[in-house]
């Protein structure tokens, strides 16, 4: 069983558990002492990752660490239909690897402020927080847009990908870390649908949302 | 220009405008935006009903937003504590850690106007007048443009605006010339016109905070659908162009202070005590806007209001219903929190009717005029229930009617038994249709066939079950009886009775003292303690005024009561706690009341 080193509070392993979720693979949590501990800096940690951050993936034996290489491993791996990581569409596997690094930059703004404000990391505040507003406000204006093109996801394919995964935690936990997220409707409306993905996965400060409109043949 | 109607005098204060706080497709689906107007936080979310509700954006409870909340469809749930708050009335309508309990009608979140128009949703905080009508905008098929959130105060976006150029064939190296009107303080239009052509953009700018507003644009021209993600994305990119150049003049002008809305305190009184202010007050005035027959014998009434909304029916809550001759009766709602502004009744004409029902049926017409009492609900329904068993005999019926729309909107395990004589007796046949599997029929049975029916449904009791029973007195003995021996404690089993057949005996004298009023008085024979707390200025809230309802309920502190309601159940009676007023007496020379 794949074997994910983790820390319930942290959005980089959350990544990881709903996407395992989503695609109903199962694992094992290993949790690490993030915090207060620093477990992920001691000498014994980094013969798993000699770079000193989780999450990190034992799958029998091959090991991965970096949240957004694991998630294209596990979608690449385990998921049969290939529409997580759309690899057979130039196109779309292009699009997901943008919003793959553009997650990266969530991660790196609203996500910092976020370890900043909870656990008391010493980032420019300012900056990550300046930072994350100037990235939702493309991401709103590209979801808006998407909507009146009746897609749902960041990609422009029907169904959702990795990117969605990647860069939805950084932002339904972004008001922890002081950015509010009013001035962005279709960010908003987007992580309602996220939420309603099958195998959706909360916690602690993401909750679960009202159902989706029933199909007609449900009713 | 003359094609523009102006929307307010320029004098009037931004408090009583009509404001545009969201689009309407920003109200998708079960969903609840998160807006703010005049520094003020709103939750707005659009029921199942399509009714489209904004609200304070705070819990009652523990301040939490209500826009993290879960949309329901007719009711809004607090992520927090769970609280929930009914469509239109916003109501509170449940408290998870007092499930036994009916929140008090108190408990209701501050709502404010709105107007759904022009593919924008309108509200304000305190708005004279109508709603605006556009003229330009009720001519032809308009377009709303994406909303820009903007770091800038309302008079420096408007300035900007005034400015605003645009192309008419979404080319950005192709501004045409424009022109701006001013229609109100928060409001102008730009056209843009080349080569004889011209398009003109309706701005709305929505003052969410002294430094923060938001550009709500509509074009007043339907483009066709190859122009139509051209032109939205044409003015989205122009007006971030112009939010960059508004946002830079905003940082040299002096910050100004955000605005302090002032939070309006609900009055919250306990849900355990409803204090009453006094006896049966019909406070709320009422048109019958249909009546028709739903049954065999049954009318089915549906009640609007006149004046202020209705408040909140509660699954399980009842009316007093003050008739045109006088008389003073108790129907249930059968509609759930959320569903419709009206109180929707059914009632039975009664064979030996002493003049309620028969007036109801013969007499109340459509458009009539109705005084009804606020409504109470002593049949308050727990939603923690891992199953819960609804009992109906003929028209009581008409409260499980609501408690099964809760439960079923709630998702909830449940079942609906409807014993009655005929399907032609079934009240509301179209209501029950919604229930689908959950409804089981049980026709034309003797008392002896109910019985064991009764026996079959409540077999297999298990710890935290619950089951509700209205119907006939004889039926709900019987299935009081039947819930006992099953192993249903008293405490799962809940039950109202349509009125009290106990002949009361009202022959005992004995004095009843207030711990709270230091007051003793006698109850003399014939009188009943309610009549001599009336007379002696003690108010107290009652509405059947024959044991059967629970209204007048009064705690006890010492003393043992002679129960004579049918409301309390064995091991209540048996405590001696609480003792209805209007027809319990004392077995003891003293009671001591806790009023």
């Amino acid at each position: 069983m794949i074997k994910l080193f983790d820390y319930i509070l942290s959005v980089n392993c959350y990544k990881q558990r709903l996407i395992m979720s989503i695609l109903d693979v199962p694992f094992e949590s290993i949790p690490v002492d993030f915090y207060p501990g620093l477990e992920h800096k001691g000498e014994e940690f980094k013969k798993i990752n000699p770079l000193g951050h989780i999450p990190v993936i034992d799958d029998d034996g091959f090991m991965l660490r970096d949240a957004h290489a694991i998630l294209v491993y596990l979608a690449s791996k385990y998921d049969p239909t290939g529409l997580w990581y759309p690899v057979n569409s130039p196109e779309l596997v292009g699009e997901t690897t943008q919003w793959m690094l553009f997650a990266e930059g969530t991660t790196n703004t609203a996500s910092a402020a976020r370890l900043h404000v909870n656990l008391g990391y010493e980032f420019d505040i300012d900056s990550c927080r300046e930072g994350a507003h100037r990235l939702f406000r493309v991401l709103d204006e590209h979801l808006w847009f998407r909507e009146q093109e009746n897609r749902d996801w960041v990609c422009s394919g029907e169904h959702p990908t990795i990117a969605d995964i990647a860069i939805f935690p950084d932002v339904i936990l972004s008001e922890e870390g002081g950015i509010a997220r009013i001035d962005y409707p279709a960010i908003r409306r987007w992580t309602d649908r996220v939420k309603r993905l099958p195998g959706f996965l909360p916690m602690p400060g993401i909750f679960p949302t009202a159902d989706a409109r029933p199909l007609s043949h449900e009713v | 220009m003359a094609c523009f109607q102006r929307l307010e005098p320029m004098s009037k204060s931004l408090t009583n405008l009509w404001h545009p706080i969201a689009s309407a497709e920003d109200l998708p689906y079960r969903h609840i935006f998160q807006g703010q107007l005049l520094g003020r936080e709103l939750a707005v979310w659009r029921a199942d009903d399509d009714f489209v509700n904004i609200w304070e954006n705070r819990c009652l409870h523990r301040g939490v937003r209500l826009s993290i909340g879960r949309n329901e469809g007719l009711e809004l749930k607090c992520q927090y504590h769970g609280w929930r708050y009914a469509n239109r009335s916003a109501g509170c309508t449940y408290i998870p850690a007092h499930p036994a309990d009916a929140p008090a009608r108190t408990i209701c979140n501050r709502t404010f106007p709105v107007c759904e128009r022009y593919g924008l949703i309108w509200s304000g905080e305190d708005p004279t007048g109508d709603p605006p009508e556009i003229s330009l905008l009720e001519k032809g098929r308009t377009l709303p443009l994406r909303s820009i959130a903007v770091n800038a105060s309302l008079n420096l976006v408007l300035e900007h605006l005034a400015n605003y150029r645009f192309s008419l064939n979404g080319d950005p190296g192709n501004l045409a010339v424009t022109t701006a009107d001013y229609l109100d303080q928060c409001s102008l239009s730009v056209t843009a016109t080349c080569d004889s052509k011209q398009s003109t953009v309706l701005f709305f700018v929505q003052p969410v905070d002294s430094n923060r507003s938001v550009i709500r644009g509509v074009l007043c021209s339907s483009p066709t659908d190859s122009e139509r993600l051209l032109t939205l994305r044409h003015h989205s990119t122009e007006l971030s162009h112009l939010r960059e150049k508004v946002e830079l003049d905003a940082l040299k002008a002096p910050l100004i202070q955000p605005m302090t809305p002032t939070i309006e305190q609900v009055p919250i009184t306990s849900y355990e005590i409803m204090m009453p202010s006094s006896g049966r007050k019909a406070s709320l005035r009422v048109q019958v806007l249909r009546k028709w027959v739903t049954a065999e014998g049954i009318v089915g009434l549906e009640l609007e209001s006149i004046g202020k909304p209705l408040p909140t029916p509660q699954p399980g809550a009842h009316i007093d219903v003050h008739l045109p001759n006088g008389l003073v009766r108790q129907y249930s709602l059968t509609n759930a929190p959320g569903q419709g502004s009206l109180y929707r009744l059914g009632v039975k004409l009664e064979s030996d009717s002493r003049g309620g029902s028969s007036c109801l049926h013969e007499t109340v017409k459509e458009g009539d005029v109705l005084a009804i009492s606020e409504p109470r609900n002593n049949f308050s329904l727990r939603r923690d229930a891992v199953k819960t068993l609804l009992v109906a005999g003929g028209i009581g019926v008409t409260p499980l009617l609501s408690m099964a729309h809760t439960l079923r909107n709630n998702k909830l395990d449940y079942e609906l038994h409807y014993f009655a004589q005929t399907d032609g007796h079934l009240a509301f046949p179209e209501v029950l249709q919604e229930f689908g599997d959950a409804v089981v029929l049980h026709l034309g049975l003797s008392p002896e066939a109910t019985s064991k029916e009764l026996t079959a449904l409540l077999l297999g009791y298990k710890s935290a079950m619950h089951v509700y029973v209205c119907g006939p007195g004889p039926m709900l003995e019987a299935a009081r009886r039947i819930a006992s021996e099953e192993g249903w404690p008293d405490t799962a089993v809940h039950f109202e009775y349509f009125r009290n057949t106990i002949e009361i005996d009202s022959s005992s004298s004995f004095e009843v003292s207030l711990a709270r009023s230091a007051l003793t008085l006698e109850i003399p024979s014939g009188k009943t303690i309610l009549e001599i707390l009336r007379a002696n200025g003690i108010t107290l809230m009652s509405s059947c005024e024959q044991g059967a309802c629970g209204t007048c309920e009064v705690p006890v502190v010492e003393g043992d009561p002679e129960h004579q309601d049918v409301y309390l159940n064995d091991s209540e009676k048996a405590a001696g706690q609480r003792i209805m007023t209007c027809v319990s007496r004392a077995k003891s020379p003293r009671l001591v009341l806790d009023i």
